[in-house]
C-alpha cells in the first residue's frame, strides 16, 4: 500500500471513530456517573444536524416547513459549527432537568424505554417538519478536496486525506483532551468524580453534585450536537440519523466498559479501524463490521474492555 | 384456596354470579383458552365487517390477520420481558431469521405451509441457542444493547454480504400452496363461517394464535413459569434459593425465540414474502412499543398493544391531516405510558374496573388525593 493509501485509510478510520466518539462520550459519562442510560442522546445529534443545517444554509424542505418556502439563515458552515453546540448545550440542560432527572432513581430498563420513546417521537417530529427525504450539507469550497495550508500547500503525504476528515479528527482530538483535562484538573471535574464514586457521601461533605452533573450532561450534549453538524457534512441528513448514530454509539460505550472514558475512546478507535478495514477488504461487510466487533469483544469480555466494578451489577 | 371456597359458600350463597366466582373463573386455563377461541372467532368480523363497530374501527380482514401474527410475536416477546424481566432490543433477529428460513425452505426444499412454519420456528430456536450463549452472561442494559447489536449485525449481513441467498432488499417470494396438499388457504367460505372467518388462512393463523395463548397460560400457571417471575423480581434471591438462574433464563429465552420464530414463519406464509426489513431495529422497537403500551406481564396486554399499534399504523395513518402524525402520537403515548403508568393500557383497564367494584375505596382514594394536594408541610 502506498503512503497515500495508508493516510487515506487512517483518516477514514479516525474520522468515523471521531464521530462515534463525540456522541459516545456524552453517553458514557452520563451512564457512568449518573447511572442513566440515555437513548434520547440521539435526539441531540439529530437536533445538531438540523439546527446546523438551518444556520448554514437556506433550503426548501419537504414537510410542513415546505409551505414556508426557503427556510434557514444561510450563514455558512463555520457559524453553524460554532453556534450549534451552544444551542444544543442549552437543549442538554433542558433535557437533564425535565427528562433525565425524574428518572435517575428509576429502573435502568424504564430509562431505556422512555428515552427510546422520546427518540422515536423526536425523529418523527423532524420527519413531519422537514420531510422524509435526505438533505446534504452545503460544503464550502475550502472543505472539499485535500487539505491545503497557506504558504505550504498540501503537506507531504496528506493528499489522500480530505479536509473535512482532517477537521473532524482534529476537533475531536482537541475536545477529548479537553474533557480528560476537565476531569483531571478542575474542581467541577473532581466533584463529578466524587459524585460518581459515592454521590451520597459527596453530598454530605457539602458538595452540590447536582450542578457538576448538569454541566457534564450539557457538555456531552454539546459534543453530540457538534457531531451532528460534522456527521451531517460527512454523510447525509435524514430524520432517521438519531437512531442510526445512537445504536453504534451505545454499542461502543458498552464495548468499552460502562463508566470508563478510556474504554469508550478505545472502543471508538477499534470500531473506526474495523470500519475502514472492512471498507478496504470486504466492502459489503462495512456496516455489519462494528456489530461483529462488539459481539466478539463482549463474548470474550462480558464487562467490556475496561470493566468498572460498580455498574451493571 | 380452600379457605376461599368455604367463605364463598357462607357469604355468597345468595348469588351464583358473585365477584368471587368471576375472580376464580377468569384465571382458570380453560377460561383463557375459551376466550382466546372466542376472540379469534369474532375478531375479524368485529374489526372488519360487523355493522356499527366496524364503521367505527374502519378495519379490514387482512389487517386482522397481520394483528394476530404480530400478537403472537408480542406474546413471545412478553414471555421474556414481562415474565422474566429481560429486555431484548433485538427480537427482530428471530422474526426476520424465521421468516427467511421459512421462505428459503419453501423455495429450495419443499413448500408446505405447516412444515414451512415449523422450519421457521426451528431456525429461530437455533439462533436463540447461539444468541443466548452470548447474551445471558450480560446484565440489564448490556443485554438489551448487545441483543440489538446482534440483530443489526444480521440485518446488515442479510442485506449485502448474503445477497445471493436473501436477494437483499428485494426479498424472497414464497408461492402459496394448499395446506397438506388439499386445503386451499385462499379458499373463501360463505354463510356464517364466511362471515366470521372468511378464509382458511385466517383459520390457519387463528389456530396457532390459540395454541400460543394456551402454551403461555400453561407456562404462567406452572411452577416453572413462577420461577421466571421470581427471576424478574430478584435474580440474586432466586439464586440463593438454590435455583440455577442461568438455566431458567435460557429456557425463557428459547421459548420466547420459538414463539417469535413461529410468528416469523407465519408472516412468510401470510405475506408470501420474506424481506430484510424484518431484521431491522425498527421491528425490535415496534414490538417493544406494542408490548409495553399494552401492558407488560399480562396475556391480554400484548394483544391490546398490537391492536393499538396496527390501528394507528394501518388506519389512523389513512385519516386526513391526523394520519401524518400517527407515529408521533404513538411514540408520545408510549413515552407517557412508561413515564406515568408502567402497567400499560391493560393495567389501566384492570385498575379502573377494580376501582369501580369498590366505590368506597374510590371515595377514600379521592379524599387522599385531595389531602395530598393541600400542602401539609410535614412531609419529611
Amino acid at each position: 500500500m502506498s503512503i497515500d493509501g495508508i493516510v487515506g485509510f487512517l483518516f477514514i478510520a479516525l474520522s468515523v471513530a471521531s464521530l462515534y466518539l463525540l456522541v459516545a462520550v456524552g453517553l458514557s459519562i452520563v451512564f457512568g456517573s449518573l447511572k442513566y442510560v440515555n437513548m434520547a442522546h440521539g435526539v441531540l445529534y439529530l437536533a445538531g444536524a438540523y439546527i446546523g443545517l438551518l444556520i448554514a444554509s437556506s433550503e426548501q424542505y419537504g414537510g410542513l416547513l415546505g409551505e414556508a418556502g426557503q427556510v434557514g439563515l444561510g450563514w455558512g458552515f463555520v457559524p453553524a459549527l460554532i453556534l450549534t453546540p451552544v444551542v444544543i448545550f442549552v437543549l442538554g440542560i433542558v433535557m437533564e432537568r425535565f427528562v433525565a432527572k425524574p428518572f435517575y432513581e428509576r429502573d435502568l430498563l424504564d430509562q431505556l424505554l422512555v428515552t427510546f420513546g422520546i427518540l422515536i417521537a423526536a425523529q418523527e417530529l423532524v420527519a413531519i417538519l422537514f420531510g422524509r427525504t435526505g438533505t446534504i450539507y452545503p460544503r464550502p469550497e475550502w472543505l472539499t478536496g485535500a487539505i491545503s495550508l497557506p504558504a505550504i500547500g498540501t503537506p507531504p503525504g496528506m493528499s489522500a486525506a480530505s479536509t473535512i476528515r482532517v477537521l473532524v479528527v482534529a476537533l475531536t482530538l482537541l475536545l477529548i483532551l479537553a474533557i480528560f483535562a476537565f476531569f483531571k484538573y478542575t474542581d467541577y471535574g473532581l466533584a463529578v468524580r466524587a459524585g460518581t464514586e459515592d454521590s451520597e457521601m459527596a453530598q454530605m461533605l457539602g458538595i452540590r453534585v447536582g450542578r457538576p452533573f448538569l454541566l457534564i450532561f450539557a457538555v456531552g450534549s454539546a459534543y453530540a450536537g457538534l457531531a451532528g453538524v460534522l456527521g451531517g457534512s460527512l454523510f447525509n441528513v435524514t430524520s432517521g440519523i438519531g437512531m442510526e448514530i445512537i445504536i453504534p454509539s451505545l454499542v461502543i460505550v458498552i464495548m468499552g466498559g460502562v463508566g470508563s472514558l478510556r474504554g469508550t475512546v478505545v472502543g471508538a478507535l477499534l470500531a473506526g479501524l474495523f470500519f475502514a478495514t472492512a471498507t478496504e477488504l470486504v466492502p459489503s461487510m462495512t456496516r455489519a463490521s462494528i456489530y461483529l466487533l462488539a459481539i466478539v469483544v463482549l463474548t470474550l469480555r462480558p464487562n467490556g474492555i475496561y470493566p468498572s466494578t460498580e455498574i451493571g451489577q | 384456596m380452600s379457605m376461599d371456597t368455604i367463605r364463598n359458600s357462607v357469604a355468597g350463597d345468595s348469588s351464583v354470579l358473585s365477584w368471587e366466582t368471576w375472580n376464580r373463573i377468569k384465571h382458570t386455563e380453560r377460561f383463557v383458552f375459551l376466550s382466546s377461541v372466542l376472540f379469534v372467532l369474532l375478531f375479524s368480523y368485529a374489526f372488519g365487517r360487523a355493522p356499527v363497530i366496524s364503521d367505527v374501527f374502519k378495519g379490514y380482514h387482512g389487517l386482522a390477520m397481520t394483528i394476530l401474527i404480530w400478537s403472537i410475536f408480542a406474546l413471545g416477546f412478553n414471555l421474556l420481558l414481562g415474565q422474566t424481566g429481560l429486555l431484548s432490543f433485538g427480537h427482530a433477529m428471530f422474526f426476520g431469521t424465521a421468516s427467511y428460513a421459512a421462505a428459503l425452505f419453501a423455495i429450495h426444499v419443499y413448500n408446505e405451509p405447516l412444515l414451512v412454519v415449523l422450519v421457521g420456528t426451528l431456525a429461530a430456536v437455533a439462533l436463540g441457542v447461539v444468541a443466548a450463549l452470548i447474551l445471558l452472561r450480560l446484565h440489564t442494559v448490556y443485554f438489551s444493547i448487545v441483543a440489538l447489536a446482534i440483530a443489526q449485525f444480521l440485518y446488515f449481513l442479510a442485506r449485502e454480504p448474503l445477497v445471493e441467498i436473501t436477494k437483499g432488499i428485494n426479498g424472497l417470494d414464497v408461492k402459496r400452496v394448499p395446506l397438506l396438499g388439499i386445503v386451499e388457504l385462499d379458499h373463501e367460505y360463505s354463510g356464517l363461517v364466511g362471515a366470521l372467518l372468511v378464509n382458511n388462512l385466517y383459520i390457519f393463523i387463528g389456530v396457532f394464535f390459540v395454541a400460543v395463548v394456551a402454551l403461555i397460560t400453561r407456562i404462567r400457571k406452572s411452577p416453572y413459569g413462577l420461577i421466571f417471575k421470581a427471576i424478574r423480581e430478584n435474580e440474586t434471591r432466586t439464586a440463593f434459593v438454590g435455583l440455577d438462574v442461568w438455566r431458567y433464563k435460557f429456557a425463557a429465552f428459547i421459548l420466547s425465540a420459538a414463539i417469535v420464530g413461529l410468528a416469523g414463519g407465519l408472516m412468510a406464509v401470510n405475506t408470501q414474502f420474506a424481506g430484510v426489513e424484518r431484521l431491522y431495529w425498527s421491528v425490535s422497537g415496534d414490538i417493544v412499543v406494542m408490548t409495553v403500551l399494552g401492558g407488560l406481564g399480562s396475556l391480554a396486554g400484548p394483544v391490546i398493544g398490537t391492536f393499538v399499534f396496527f390501528y394507528f399504523k394501518g388506519i389512523v395513518n389513512g385519516f386526513p391531516t391526523l394520519g401524518n402524525y400517527w407515529l408521533l402520537l404513538l411514540a408520545l403515548s408510549f413515552t407517557a405510558v412508561v413515564w406515568v403508568y408502567p402497567d400499560g393500557i391493560w393495567g389501566m383497564l384492570t385498575d379502573f374496573t377494580a376501582a369501580l367494584r369498590d366505590p368506597k375505596g374510590l371515595v377514600a382514594k379521592a379524599k387522599r388525593r385531595l389531602a395530598s394536594l393541600v400542602p401539609t408541610g410535614g412531609d419529611r
